[in-house]
């Protein structure tokens, strides 16, 4: 099979102006996710207009230099890996080619997101840890004076449910870092079943609100409201938090709002059924 | 020791821009220097030890040498998987000061007694392991962890022992004669120097790094010897005698190994250590009869 986007030359930085086309990166996730007979599809395909909103936002240029004064993200919820990666090449933070290693002997693309890619920042997995790293980031770049840069984490609406999330949105929030905003995939499901199933949280907007964080309420599949909404939160007195409603298995009609999808690999049947639900789209775009 | 490690902390931050000092809401009349003279480096996360390890890891992201405090069993094991995931996969420079050890806390109750923290992060290979025994090691310590730049947890005991007075990983103070060794750390390496001041035939030896153990050294210092008798305020499983045990196995040494150590938890109250030592033999006496029995 090969990958019929057309991605940016290898480690080639995109204009900030051009962000990537997120049906072509859905493309190249289920293209990873089929080669590697890898789990977590619904995830993935979940946020990847919240990565494309979040590079978007940040000099992805710094990102891949390692600038010391570059934006940090965090991305807490590690299982979309592929969806991080993929998102990374499209941007030109990673080679594409590295993509096709993807969970594959000696590679370094896990199945989830890991600081020994270049351009992660954190390496996480179990869940509730990236939020917290992120906060810190924020206290860092604000101890050393960095202007124009912020720290951004992408957590779970399953996530959540851990302690120490809520731990790190408390001293956000107690220090005002208007340079941290948190987004959440609120995909309404976690991991075997519904999110509100599980612990009913609703609404997420005025829990997070009564944490003393700035929020809002976006369409998560819509890159242009989620950047708004950074921008107008970090232009603000306080931390952000963004409730980005999103479909688990996004773009993928059998695997869309379906728990099973965070576990459940690709055969070819459903491998060339999901692509060609994904090429219609490209087209219809 | 607390005071000497947190004012060498705070007397570095003066040099050293990078170094950022946390607290787990711990360190009343301790850590208030700290928030008056450097505001931008210092944090009081709250009642949050999971928070203090994560938001050290983002701020060692941004290059500072955090030292993150608070009570030792508050922040080994319940953020046993943040230092995993978030210190020791990472590899950051992170400090961790956990004060009291042992029977510190005797009458607060077994949830306060400090028997099994560094055996657990001993299962971390990562993580270098400091128990203090004197004051001279703990005033050089911050330097050395400073100069290492290495993942550390700090068992830091109460108490301002002057002896053994020694800046050395492994302090050797020999017996009259080479037959018997007590082994020992921290708090219950004073249990042990007394126990040689009453009889001086018994050769003692000091281990201040618990990790990496100086293997090479110990091995050196504890082959001449029959009898070699660990004596620690810690689950001896996981503990310093788990780590002779290898020593002894890898260097084929014959002597015969021997333990004083609590084996489980405690419900009974205590109002000091010195309840707990006499009650899992880790008090003089106890160290004088195992010598004598061994």
């Amino acid at each position: 099979m090969t990958i019929q986007t057309k991605p940016p030359a290898a480690a080639s930085v995109r204009a900030s102006n051009a962000l990537p086309d997120p049906v072509a990166i859905r493309l190249t996730i289920l293209d990873m996710l089929y080669r590697a007979k890898a789990s977590h599809l619904g995830s993935s395909m979940s946020v990847v207009e919240m990565l494309v909103a979040i590079y978007g936002s940040t000099r992805v240029e710094k990102i891949r230099d390692r600038a010391p004064d570059r934006s940090r993200v965090i991305v807490s919820k590690g299982h979309c890996a592929a969806a991080t990666y993929a998102t990374m090449g499209h941007f030109g933070i990673i080679p594409m080619a590295l993509l096709d290693t993807y969970h594959t002997d000696h590679s370094l693309l896990a199945g989830h997101v890991s600081h020994a890619v270049s351009g992660v920042e954190h390496s996480t997995g179990a869940l509730g840890h990236g939020i917290n790293v992120a906060v810190g980031c924020a206290i860092g770049l604000r101890a050393r004076k960095v202007e124009n840069a912020t720290a951004l984490a992408l957590v779970g609406d399953g996530e959540i449910q851990e302690g120490s999330v809520w731990e790190a949105l408390m001293l956000a929030s107690h220090l005002k870092l208007n340079n941290f905003v948190a987004l959440v995939d609120n995909n309404r499901i976690s991991s075997i079943t519904d999110t509100a199933k599980v612990l009913d949280m609703r609404p997420l907007a005025q829990r997070f609100a009564g944490f003393g964080l700035g929020v809002r309420e976006v369409d998560g599949h819509d890159v242009t409201a989620i950047l708004s909404a950074i921008r107008e939160l970090t232009a603000g007195d306080r931390p952000g938090i963004i409730v980005c409603n999103t479909i688990k298995g996004k773009g993928v009609p059998f695997a869309e709002d379906q728990p099973i999808w965070h576990y459940r690999s690709l055969n070819d049947e459903l491998y060339a059924e999901a692509k060609a639900a994904l090429v219609a789209a490209a087209r219809r775009a | 020791m607390r005071g000497q490690i947190i004012d060498a902390v705070f007397e570095r931050m003066a040099r050293n821009a990078d170094v950022f000092f946390l607290t787990a809401d711990m360190g009343i009349n301790l850590v208030e220097k700290f928030a008056e003279k450097y505001p931008a480096r210092f944090l009081n996360v709250g009642i949050a030890e999971q928070n203090l390890v994560g938001v050290s890891a983002g701020l060692a992201n941004l290059g500072f040498r955090p030292f993150a405090y608070t009570i030792s069993n508050f922040v080994v094991h319940r953020c046993f998987e943040q230092i995993r995931n978030d210190i020791g996969i990472h590899d950051y420079p992170i400090v961790l000061l956990g004060t009291s050890t042992g029977y510190d806390n005797a009458p607060l109750g077994p949830t306060h007694h400090i028997i099994d923290d560094w055996g657990a992060l001993k299962a971390i290979p990562e993580i270098d392991i400091y128990c203090p025994s004197s004051v001279s090691y703990a005033g050089f310590l911050v330097d050395h962890l400073l100069n290492t730049g290495r993942p550390a947890y700090v068992r830091i005991p109460k108490g301002a022992y002057k002896t053994p007075a020694s800046t050395d990983h492994v302090v050797m103070l020999p017996g009259g004669r080479q037959d018997t060794i007590l082994v020992s750390y921290g708090t219950c390496a004073q249990d042990c120097l007394a126990a040689q001041s009453r009889d001086p035939a018994l050769a003692v030896l000091v281990v201040n790094r618990l990790r990496p153990l100086d293997e090479e050294k110990l091995a050196d210092a504890l082959a001449p010897y029959r009898r070699i008798i660990v004596v620690e305020d810690h689950f001896p499983s996981t503990g310093l005698y788990g780590s002779l045990c290898e020593v002894l196995v890898r260097h084929s040494l014959r002597g015969g190994l021997h333990t004083l150590a609590p084996r489980d938890y405690a419900l009974d109250v205590g109002t000091s250590n010195a309840y707990f030592h006499k009650k899992h033999g880790l008090d003089v006496e106890s160290i004088l009869a195992a010598a004598a029995l061994h």
